[in-house]
Parts: C-alpha cells; sequence; structure tokens
C-alpha cells in the first residue's frame, strides 16, 4: 500500500477489505458460470458512498501489428487513448457507469480515485485509440491488473496484455500474482523486473519479445469480450464433453451419435478469457514442430520392428488411432495439410500445371534455369496436362498466411536442399557431394542377423531429396507470394549428404550458409509458432533410387536403405527405408527436446509425428471433410454477402479431390510435465481436422462463425447438416459423424454399442464403445 | 442457410434410382445418388447418336449398343463368347465384348505404367481393348466401326459417307463445323471424339451405383451384411484371394477409387476355347499384347522370347455377376467358374485343359469336379496345360496369389465357403442397386 497515493486516511480500511473479498467472490461465482449482475455490494436502500480515498495511478499500453514483413513480424508499442479504468467490482468484463470509470489520456494515462484499492481493468471500446499506430481500436478489448500488481507498482500500474495475462493465469492455475509474473517471464526470456513494465520504455530483444506476446495476447483477449458480449454459450459446442449439443435432434444428423443435450450457459468474463486460451478445448501452444513422413499404412508403422524408436515415442506420448488421409498423392495431403482442402490436385505435378489465366502464377519471374544463379533448375516453365488441373492455388485462405496475418511465425524446415537452390524448385543430383552408405550392424534393421550396406559404396547425392509437391504451403499464391516466404523456408541437417554439401556445384553456395538452420533456430529460439519439419525423402520413408559404386569392386550398388516399400508393407516385412527413417526421427525428436525451448515448462511446445497417407486398398479411404467416393458433385463454397452459402464451379476437377488415401499412425508428444501421457484418441480425424485443430490452437478463427475456418475445415456435423443442398456428397450419409470435421480434442464420446469404421490400413479388428478416457491428447496438464 | 433433411434428399435421390434405358435404346438415364448429370456436349450428343445407330454397319443392324448393350453394363447381351458381325451378322469375332464402363480413368498403354498403387513396380499397363492397342477411348472407337468382324465399313469414307446421309448430320456440323465432311479422316476423328465424349460425360458409362460404392462412401443402405464382408476379405487378403492385386479397389490415379482394376496386364493361361472360329485353325494363337492383333510387341521371330506374350488386360470387375462370359476368349460363363478357374488352374489343371493320350472314364468319380471346363475324368495321358499359349512362352505365367503354380492335387487357396463369400461381395459390384427396406434375412448373402 506504501506506493499508493493516499490523499486522506479515513475509515476506510473495513471497505476495502470488503470490496475485495466481494470481488473475489463475484469472480469466482463467475467461474461457476452464474449471472453476476447482483453482486451485493451494499444494502439497497441507501448505499453509502465510501469515501474515494486512494487514487490509482497507471497508463494501458498497447501494441500493434502491422503485417508484410520480410523478416520477424513488425510489432510497435504505444498506449490506449480513451480507454476507461475502473475497479470492475461486479466483474463483468465491462467499466459501468457506477463503477466510476476515468478515461485515459493521449499517453495512456489514467488517475482513478477509490474508496480502497482493488484489482482494476482497462475497458478498451472502439473509440479507444491504439496509439502505436493511431487506428481506433476495432472490437472491444479488456485488460486486467490484479490487486497485487496495482499494490506492488508505484504511480504506475501498467495495465497491458502482459498484465491480464498474468492475472488470467492465477485463476487458470490456481496460483499467484508473483507465480504467473515469474512464468510469464520465463516464457518470454525477460527479467522478471521487466515483465510487468512498460513496453515502451523497454529496448531490443526485450521490448521485441513482450511486443510479439502483447499482440498476441491483445488478440486472445479481444476474442474473449467478444465471446463475452456475443453472449457465446459456454463451453463452444464442439468442447463440450461427449459431442455437439447442438445437432441433438437436428434434422439430417445421425441420432446415434447425436446424444448429447445442451445445458450450456451465457459465457462469464472470467470464462471467456480462458476459452479464449482454448478455442474449442484446444490450448494455446507457443510452438508446434510437425515432423512429416511418408506413406506408410498404420499397420506397416504400429508395433513395427523396424521403426522401435517412433513406436517408442508413440506409446510414451500420445495418439489418434483413426487419423485419415485426405488425397493421393502426397501433394493433394500437403495441400490440404497447408489449408484444409486439395482444390482437385490429384497428382505430385509442379506447381505451374495448368495454372493459367486467373491462376497464373504471380512471383514472377519463375525460378527456370534461364534465371541468374538458376543453371541447374529443374523447373518446367511450362505445365500443360491432359486432366487440366490448376495447381496453383490462388486467393484461397491458408495457415501461413493467417499465422502471419496474425503477428506469428511459420517455418518449414527441408532437409536435403541444394545449397543455393530456389526453394520453389525440386533439389538436383550432385555429382561433387558424395557420402557413405549407411551400414547397419545386426540387431539394427528389424531384427537382421547380416550386416545391411556396403562400407565400401559411395552414393553422390541424387536428385529429388527435396519435392515441392512436399511443402504444405507450396501449392498456395499468397505463400509463395508471401514476404517472408524466403526467410520462413529454412534448412534442416542431418542428412546422409549433410557434411558433402559444403562440396556442392550445381549452385553458388550463398555467403554465411547455414546447413542445419533448424539446429541453429532450436539453439536461439527463433523457430516458428508453426513448424513443418519435412526430412529428405530418404528420411521421410518414401524412397527414392539411391546408386552409386562399390570403390572396392567398381560395381553399380543402390543404397541400402532409400528403396521404397509399399504403404501397406505388412509390419514383419517392413524395410530398410523404415529404419531409416525411425532414426531420422529419433535424431529430430532428441534435438528439439534438447533445445532451450523445450527445457523452458513455461513454453507450451509439442512435436507431432505424422504421414501424409496410408493405402486404404479396401475400408474407408477417408473420413471427415472428405470427398465421399467418387462422387462427382462436390464444389467448394463460397459465402455470400448475406452469410448464406453458394457453389462454386470454377475449380476444374475439383470432384476428383479430397478422395482420400487412408490410414496411418499420428502421435504426440509434449514438453509439459503435467500433460497426459500414453492417452489414446480413437475418434475419427483427418487432415481436415487437424488444420482445423491448429486454426483454434493459434486462434486464428472464431467457432461461432463457420466461415472463419479456412476450406475444408468448416464441414462440422452442423455445417453440413444445414448446408446440405450444396455440399451433395454428403447426401444420404450413413453416419454423418464419420464424414464431418472437428477438432482433434476427444470431446465426442464413441457411443457404446459403436463400431467403429476403418480401412485395410489396420490390421486390428474395429473397436467397439468408447476410448477407455477422453483424455484430451492436447491438454496441458 | 436452410437446413433440408438428410432424409428428404436422399429419398429424392433414390426415387431417381428407378429410370433405365427407353425402348428406343435412347440413352439409360441410370441410378445417379450423388453423381452429377450435367447436360452433355454438342460432341456427346452427337456420340449418343453414333452409339445407337445401326445404319453405321454394313449390315445396318449392329450398332455399339448391339454388342456393349446399356442395359448389360455396355457388355455383351448373352452368354455368346464371341459376337457374330460382318456384312450379314455371320462373321464371328474373335474376343469377348468387355464392358465399356468405368473406362473413364484408363491411362494411355505403357510397357512401364506406374501402378496405380502408386507403389507396385511399373509394368505393361494401360490402353483398350484386351490387348491395349488403343491409347484411348477415341481410337478403341474405331476399331469396331472399321474391322470385318464387326461393323465391317469399308473405310473411313464409308463411315463419314454414313454419318453425312444421317438424320443428326445437322447435329454433327453444328457440333464439329459446316465444312466437317469434307474432310474424310477429320470427320472420322470427330466421329470417334465424339463417341469419346459420350462415354466420358454420360454418367450410365460410370454410375457408382453400386451397393459398393453406397458402402465404399458410407451412405445408408451400404452395410455389408457378414457374408459380404467375408467376401470382401477374401478379395483382399494377399495370402487367399489376392484379387485385389490386380482387380485394385483403392485410390488410384487422379482421384479415382474402387475400379477394380489397375490397368494392368497378366499372363495367367486361359484355356484356348474351341469355340471361337479362329481356334480351329491351331497355328492361331491369339497371345494379346504380342500379338496377333496388336503388331508392336509382336516376337522378332516365331517363338522368339517375348515377355509380352500371353498377356491381356485386367477388367474392371464392377457388374461381373452380371457377365456371362469370362476372360478373353469367353470361355468361362460363370463368375462361379471363373473364380473357380483362379482356384483350382494349378491344383487340378485336369478340369480346366484338355487330356491328350488318356483313356476316358466312362463315369468319372464321384470326386471329380463337374464345374470346370472338362467333365470327363481321364486315365493316363498329358493335360495339356497352359493350352493356348506356346510352350516358350509359359514363362511369362504370372505366379501371384491365387494362381502360385502350386502342385497339382495340393489343396487350393480359397474354401467352398470362401468362393460363395467371394461371389457375395462381388455382387456388391453390380450398378443399379437399391437398398430394399427391410434388408432381407434370408439368402446365400446374408449371414
Amino acid at each position: 500500500m506504501a506506493t499508493l497515493r493516499k490523499q486522506k486516511r479515513q475509515k476506510s480500511s473495513r471497505i476495502v477489505r470488503n470490496t475485495s473479498v466481494l470481488a473475489a467472490a463475484s469472480m469466482l461465482a463467475a467461474c461457476g458460470g452464474s449471472n453476476t449482475s447482483t453482486v451485493p455490494t451494499a444494502p439497497p436502500a441507501s448505499p453509502p458512498v465510501p469515501p474515494l480515498s486512494v487514487m490509482i495511478k497507471g497508463i494501458v499500453t498497447a501494441a500493434a501489428f502491422t503485417p508484410g514483413s520480410s523478416t520477424e513480424p513488425m510489432v510497435t508499442g504505444g498506449y490506449y487513448q480513451g480507454a476507461t479504468v475502473c475497479i470492475d467490482a461486479n466483474a463483468n468484463g465491462k467499466c459501468d457507469s457506477n463503477e466510476n470509470p476515468v478515461t485515459t489520456d493521449a499517453n495512456g494515462a489514467f488517475t482513478l480515485a477509490v474508496a480502497a484499492a482493488g484489482p482494476i481493468i482497462a475497458d478498451i471500446g472502439t473509440m479507444a485509440v491504439n496509439t502505436a499506430n493511431g487506428a481506433t481500436n476495432p472490437t472491444r478489448n479488456v485488460f486486467r491488473a490484479l490487486l497485487d500488481q496495482v499494490n506492488e507498482q508505484t504511480d504506475a500500474v501498467i495495465v497491458s496484455p502482459l498484465s491480464s495475462e498474468v492475472a488470467r493465469l492465477t485463476e487458470a492455475n490456481g496460483s499467484d500474482y508473483q507465480t504467473e509474473k515469474q512464468n510469464l517471464a520465463t516464457r518470454l526470456g525477460v527479467e522478471l523486473g521487466q515483465v510487468m513494465t512498460d513496453v515502451n520504455t523497454q529496448t531490443g530483444v526485450v521490448q521485441a519479445s513482450m511486443l510479439r506476446e502483447s499482440n498476441i495476447l491483445s488478440g486472445r483477449f479481444a476474442y474473449a469480450i467478444t465471446k463475452l458480449d456475443r453472449a457465446d454459450l459456454y463451453p463452444d459446442a464442439l468442447a463440450v464433453p461427449g459431442g455437439d449439443p447442438e445437432i441433438t435432434g437436428m434434422a439430417g444428423v445421425t441420432a446415434a451419435t447425436a446424444t448429447v443435450a445442451d445445458t450450456r450457459k451465457p459465457i462469464t468474463f472470467a470464462q471467456a478469457e480462458q476459452a479464449s486460451f482454448n478455442v474449442e478445448g484446444i490450448p494455446r501452444y507457443d510452438h508446434i514442430f510437425i515432423v512429416m513422413l511418408e506413406n506408410k499404412a498404420t499397420l506397416s508403422l504400429l508395433n513395427s520392428p523396424f521403426a522401435p524408436k517412433i513406436n517408442a515415442y508413440l506409446h510414451a506420448g500420445n495418439m489418434l488411432t483413426s487419423y485419415y488421409a485426405t488425397g493421393n498423392p502426397s501433394e493433394p495431403n500437403y495441400t490440404a495439410l497447408g489449408a484444409g482442402d486439395d482444390f482437385g490436385i490429384t497428382d505430385d505435378s509442379q506447381w505451374n500445371c495448368d495454372a493459367t489465366g486467373p491462376n497464373a502464377p504471380q512471383d514472377l519471374p519463375l525460378p527456370t534455369n534461364d534465371q541468374p544463379g538458376l543453371a541447374s533448375s529443374p523447373f518446367a516453365a511450362t505445365c500443360t496436362q491432359a486432366a487440366a488441373v490448376n495447381h496453383n492455388i490462388v486467393g484461397r485462405p491458408n495457415l501461413f498466411n493467417a499465422i502471419s496475418a496474425a503477428g506469428m511465425t511459420w517455418r518449414t524446415y527441408s532437409e536435403s536442399l541444394n545449397p543455393g537452390q530456389d526453394l520453389r524448385t525440386d533439389s538436383v543430383a550432385d555429382p561433387a557431394v558424395i557420402a557413405q552408405d549407411h551400414v547397419y550392424q545386426p540387431g539394427t534393421v528389424g531384427g537382421n542377423t547380416a550386416v545391411v550396406g556396403d562400407p565400401n559404396l559411395v552414393l553422390p547425392l541424387p536428385a529429388a531429396l527435396y519435392k515441392t509437391k512436399h511443402h504444405p504451403g507450396m501449392a498456395y499464391q499468397n505463400v509463395r507470394s508471401a514476404p517472408e516466404f524466403k526467410f520462413s523456408n529454412r534448412t534442416m541437417g542431418g542428412s546422409q549428404w549433410e557434411d558433402a554439401l559444403k562440396n556442392s556445384t550445381m549452385y553458388a553456395i550463398p555467403a554465411g550458409y547455414d546447413f542445419d538452420q533448424f539446429g541453429s533456430d532450436l539453439v536461439s529460439g527463433d523457430v516458428g509458432n508453426l513448424n513443418f519439419v519435412v526430412p529428405d525423402q530418404c528420411d521421410d520413408m518414401h524412397g527414392i533410387s539411391v546408386k552409386g559404386t562399390d570403390v572396392a569392386t567398381a560395381v553399380t550398388v543402390t543404397a541400402s536403405d532409400c528403396s521404397s516399400v509399399a504403404n501397406n508393407v505388412p509390419n514383419a516385412t517392413g524395410g530398410a527405408i523404415i529404419t531409416r527413417g525411425d532414426n531420422y526421427v529419433d535424431s529430430v525428436v532428441k534435438k528439439i527436446e534438447a533445445s532451450p525451448l523445450w527445457n523452458n515448462p513455461q513454453k507450451k511446445v509439442a512435436i507431432v509425428l505424422m504421414f501424409d497417407e496410408g493405402n486404404a486398398t479396401s475400408g474407408f479411404n477417408s473420413c471427415c471433410g472428405w470427398n465421399v467416393s467418387n462422387s462427382t458433385v462436390a464444389h467448394p463454397l463460397t459465402q455470400n454477402a448475406d452469410g448464406s452459402w453458394s457453389v462454386d464451379m470454377t475449380v476444374n476437377n475439383y470432384s476428383n479431390g479430397n478422395r482420400g488415401h487412408g490410414q496411418s499412425v499420428w502421435g504426440l508428444l509434449s514438453n509439459q510435465p503435467s500433460a497426459p501421457k500414453a492417452s489414446v484418441d480413437s475418434d475419427v480425424y483427418s487432415h481436415f481436422s487437424f488444420v482445423r485443430t491448429l486454426q483454434d490452437m493459434f486462434q486464428l478463427a472464431d467457432p461461432m462463425n463457420d466461415a472463419s475456418y479456412m476450406n475444408r475445415s468448416k464441414y462440422t456435423e452442423k455445417f453440413i447438416a444445414q448446408n446440405i443442398l450444396n455440399l451433395p456428397e454428403y447426401a444420404g450419409s450413413a453416419d454423418t459423424h464419420f464424414d464431418s470435421v472437428r477438432p482433434t480434442n476427444h470431446a465426442f464420446a464413441i457411443p457404446i454399442s459403436y463400431t467403429q469404421k476403418q480401412s485395410a490400413d489396420i490390421s486390428t479388428p474395429a473397436q467397439v464403445g468408447p476410448d477407455p478416457t477422453q483424455a484430451n491428447i492436447w491438454a496441458l496438464k | 442457410m436452410r437446413a433440408v433433411t438428410l432424409a428428404t434428399i436422399s429419398s429424392l435421390a433414390l426415387a431417381a434410382c428407378g429410370g433405365r434405358s427407353g425402348s428406343d435404346g435412347a440413352s439409360p438415364e441410370a441410378a445417379v445418388k450423388f453423381r452429377a448429370t450435367p447436360p452433355l456436349s454438342l460432341a456427346a450428343q452427337v456420340g449418343r447418336k453414333i452409339f445407337f445407330d445401326k445404319a453405321l454397319s454394313a449390315s445396318g443392324k449392329m450398332s455399339c449398343a448391339t454388342c456393349h448393350d446399356p442395359n448389360h453394363a455396355y457388355g455383351p447381351p448373352n452368354d455368346l463368347a464371341v459376337q457374330p458381325g460382318g456384312r450379314d451378322l455371320t462373321t464371328p469375332g474373335l474376343r469377348a465384348v468387355p464392358s465399356l464402363r468405368y473406362k473413364e480413368y484408363t491411362p494411355a498403354y505403357a510397357d512401364l505404367l506406374d501402378n496405380p498403387d502408386g507403389i507396385s513396380v511399373p509394368g505393361p499397363g494401360g490402353g483398350f481393348t484386351w490387348d491395349g492397342r488403343a491409347d484411348t477411348l477415341a481410337q478403341q472407337a474405331g476399331v469396331p466401326l472399321l474391322s470385318a468382324f464387326e461393323m465391317a465399313n469399308a473405310g473411313a469414307a464409308d463411315v463419314v459417307a454414313k454419318l453425312r446421309a444421317s438424320a443428326y448430320s445437322k447435329l454433327f456440323r453444328q457440333a464439329f463445323g459446316d465444312d466437317v465432311f469434307n474432310d474424310t479422316t477429320a470427320a472420322f476423328n470427330e466421329a470417334s471424339a465424339a463417341l469419346q465424349a459420350y462415354q466420358l460425360e454420360d454418367s450410365s458409362f460410370h454410375p457408382y451405383s453400386s451397393k459398393f460404392d453406397l458402402y465404399a462412401g458410407n451412405k445408408i443402405g451400404g452395410a455389408m451384411t457378414p457374408a459380404e464382408a467375408r467376401g470382401l476379405a477374401v478379395f483382399s487378403n494377399p495370402k487367399i484371394g489376392n484379387c485385389s492385386s490386380c482387380h485394385y479397389q483403392g485410390a488410384g490415379r487422379n482421384g479415382s477409387s474402387a475400379l477394380f482394376t489397375d490397368f494392368s496386364y497378366e499372363a495367367i493361361g486361359v484355356p484356348r476355347n474351341a469355340r471361337i472360329r479362329a481356334n480351329l485353325d491351331a497355328a492361331y494363337v491369339d497371345m494379346g499384347v504380342c500379338g496377333p492383333l496388336r503388331t508392336d510387341h509382336n516376337p522378332a521371330s516365331p517363338a522368339a522370347p517375348e515377355v509380352h506374350c500371353g498377356m491381356f488386360g485386367t477388367p474392371t470387375l464392377r457388374n461381373v455377376a452380371t457377365r456371362k462370359v469370362f476372360f478373353h476368349n469367353g470361355v468361362i460363363h460363370s463368375l462361379e467358374q471363373a473364380i473357380r478357374f483362379y482356384n483350382t488352374r494349378d491344383t487340378n489343371p485336369e478340369i480346366w485343359y484338355p487330356n491328350v493320350g488318356g483313356m476316358p472314364r466312362g463315369s468319372p468319380d464321384p470326386s471329380f469336379p463337374q464345374y470346370g471346363l472338362v467333365t470327363t475324368q481321364y486315365d493316363g495321358g498329358t493335360v495339356q496345360k497352359f493350352d493356348d499359349l506356346p510352350a516358350g512362352y509359359h514363362s511369362n505365367i504370372d505366379t501371384q496369389m491365387p494362381l502360385d503354380a502350386r502342385a497339382a492335387g495340393s489343396s487350393p487357396p480359397m474354401t467352398e465357403q470362401n468362393i460363395a463369400d467371394l461371389i457375395c461381395f462381388l455382387s456388391t459390384l453390380t450398378d443399379g442397386y437399391k437398398p430394399s427396406a427391410p434388408s432381407p434375412i434370408s439368402g446365400p448373402c446374408v449371414n
């Protein structure tokens, strides 16, 4: 209290205590969902007006994100002018007039006279101005400062997104101000004494870290207020335990899987703050690493003696066990992972194929071999195919643009690039880059009894270790044209040829070239929020022809471990390439797990191990937003001005896309010590579910607005039922739950007598009934 | 947003499934459940006219639809191994009529075609006709028009003259230009292209309206019976039926799936069919990809090594239960017999291939199967296994399951139950399926 200016010392201590207690009580009540409008502040008859004995002075800080950076996100600091500040006595997330709010000045400053110190809020309305960019605030927002902070800070209580986050975390974790202040400082990598200060007074990396986080938090808290002001029901429909309650009894929905009554109530302020960090039950993560592997059905990987390390990770971490690919072959799957749709791409062709008219490439010049420095480029200037399917997706929303637009970062880490190559081209062979064959001792490849591999075999770098078809953003014009495209696409080491890449001759090696930016970024922390980790076509288990010469015999020999095996190879048969991929995955996971990021438990970090596609020789090709087998009626939807939807007939071959290619293993590792381990979610999910999950994780979409979910990731059971005339591929469904998208949050409980649908990619009998637990694989604790 | 019940949609769609071809032989309005039916292009409209035009044959009695009957999945309407054709409809053909259904994803022939499963070793595949010698449906269309034992036109000019005189010549001009008939080659090519357009555009050539499609599409009415599900397992299991190895049912090229063919060519040693007139000449051997109809893979000299000899295309198995002739030479006449050939070609070759030098028994042992092509039991003699392929090419015979060259007298890969179940499953591939309500509770394919 010594830090507060006390103008009058009167008999106010009792009131101070009461006010605090009441505020806290109402806060707690709010968590239970009760209406907070009847806070018993005083007898109703003639409320005594307590003397305004305490002056709280402070400032409300702001962050403003400017899109378009070609490097890190550009966030500047400032203040909110015209925000109101008060003690939110009724905890309704507003400065009501009877709470006697004061208004911030052009420097964000306020002086609040109150009867006693209390936790304060800044109610930032749409008239308020963010001085960082001079713009009026687009949607109402509220920042908070806890009483402990008010007490701690002198004449300047810094009300900021960071102070608000500390307040929120104390409630999320049942902890206190000092604990969460320290935790936030630890997470941001700043000093304890810095984290609650005016960000505008900080400099350098400390300021940059605080500003970037302030911008993200501002978005989260603004979203919380949007939910509150909209009176959203709590929790989100797709996070309700048991399943979406909105579809119970709904026409066009399979009744057997829509059984949950809707008992939700309008969200409270306190709930809204937590819910905005847990959209559809998917908690916010700071960093996610998605390790992409190739072409293996579940039965080929699960418990394979050729992949003991991946299996150890799968069983130690969490698994989705009914996870479906959405396309065939690679390119449509990666394209779907980038945005929740493949747009009718049904092959692995170059991204400019049949891209004409409005689809013509805009990132000119094309990276052809007549361009300076690209003499070795394999890129074909033109590509025309019989099916005339456009491979350059123009103007569609995608994860990359959405992440960047929110002031967050993405990375793709690609292995075995030719140093100096254009990322938009496949890598090429280089006879000057020579590696030894991998030699496996007995017992290291699926129980081999003889040595596998030839120690005398030298292998020149083959072509196509890096393929653009395996880049989840490559098909999207607005990704390749994004200012941060070059900055965000990075190298990854660990290649068989890594040590020899310095001898590369096909392109000029750029000065200061980092052959393993992935490793460097893990040390520096400069990884993205969203990271696609893309091994080369040997290390991802795809397989290509790699041949070299045995120096002892001068005979041409094929590399020991890069020959393809069938997508559904029996796990007893396996193949050396599976072990190769297993070893690579192990090295990537170990590298991440050794990083400062991973070992900072205040940072929420996850690793996903997944495959682009399985095999699906029989049974179901896909689920969950799929284009139901052999339908020819699927088209994308476009939203009309009045909110209704129409069919978009402009995408040639669209109805051949999104048909799926079976099931693969899908594992999640988390750095959170208290997170659930070894939990298994067998609900059906697809790449579209995962894209929806990522949108929730990074708060890129709003469950109350279907259109905010990109492309087919919006195809929830409710959305399909409401738009069935525009989505005729789903007509006559025998199981609308199976056909539709949901986030991977395990909220849906499988009915007791329900038999799982599955493809031939799973060799075990179909599960009947619910999972042993409904644990959410993403849960932080 | 309009909310509409799924039940309404599906009942409307099901109601539309009843349509069938009219008596005038016009295009069948085939069952369409969740398939689009956009209007035919002008070229396709011309193609439809041509397809049903008997005047385009020398006999005046044969159209494309005569052999490729829309009421029989665009396959033969009868059980004749080969159909009669020519000027007087008395000249027998050389091969069984294939179905024209589900050809829309077939690529041109290549010696090393990538398998649609994306992983099998590339091999001979693609193309049209039993030997793949036509690259496109348009090319294929020209074959019967000019074949002496089919529509028997003297040449392209003959066909074009008939088109010019047809009732739809105006439509033809509208589609391809006023002066299209001035150039015989161009006009013939346009006619072929029109037939292709018709087959690609008209959904009756690819209706995907079988029970299997309901099953694979997660649709009401698609729940398989236990027998059908067991049959699917037999079909897929590489250790039992292994049918799906060539009759690929997974996801394939260009978004296709469940075509029940991988477009590949294999030599499986189908017995010679003495009922084909050309086969009366012992020197005549139809060896598929290596000739004689196809001419680009012929042995360099008679009996010279050539890996393509004996290879014929893998047909789709969609609608297979409706066929009455099987394999390229139509020697087999029921689905069950075709499956039994696969099952016992190696274990009981004596019931599929002729015996030379043996003594026929008056009546066979009770255990001697009667489902083969040879129902007479012989004592002694030699079974002429692979009697329709010169001995030098027997090494071309594929050895995949279930034709894994196991010893005569050993156990066949499939049990009687497997065979019964497999037939049940294959019957789910018949288009025009209408789920009955309530579901049948008895019959061979229920439990």
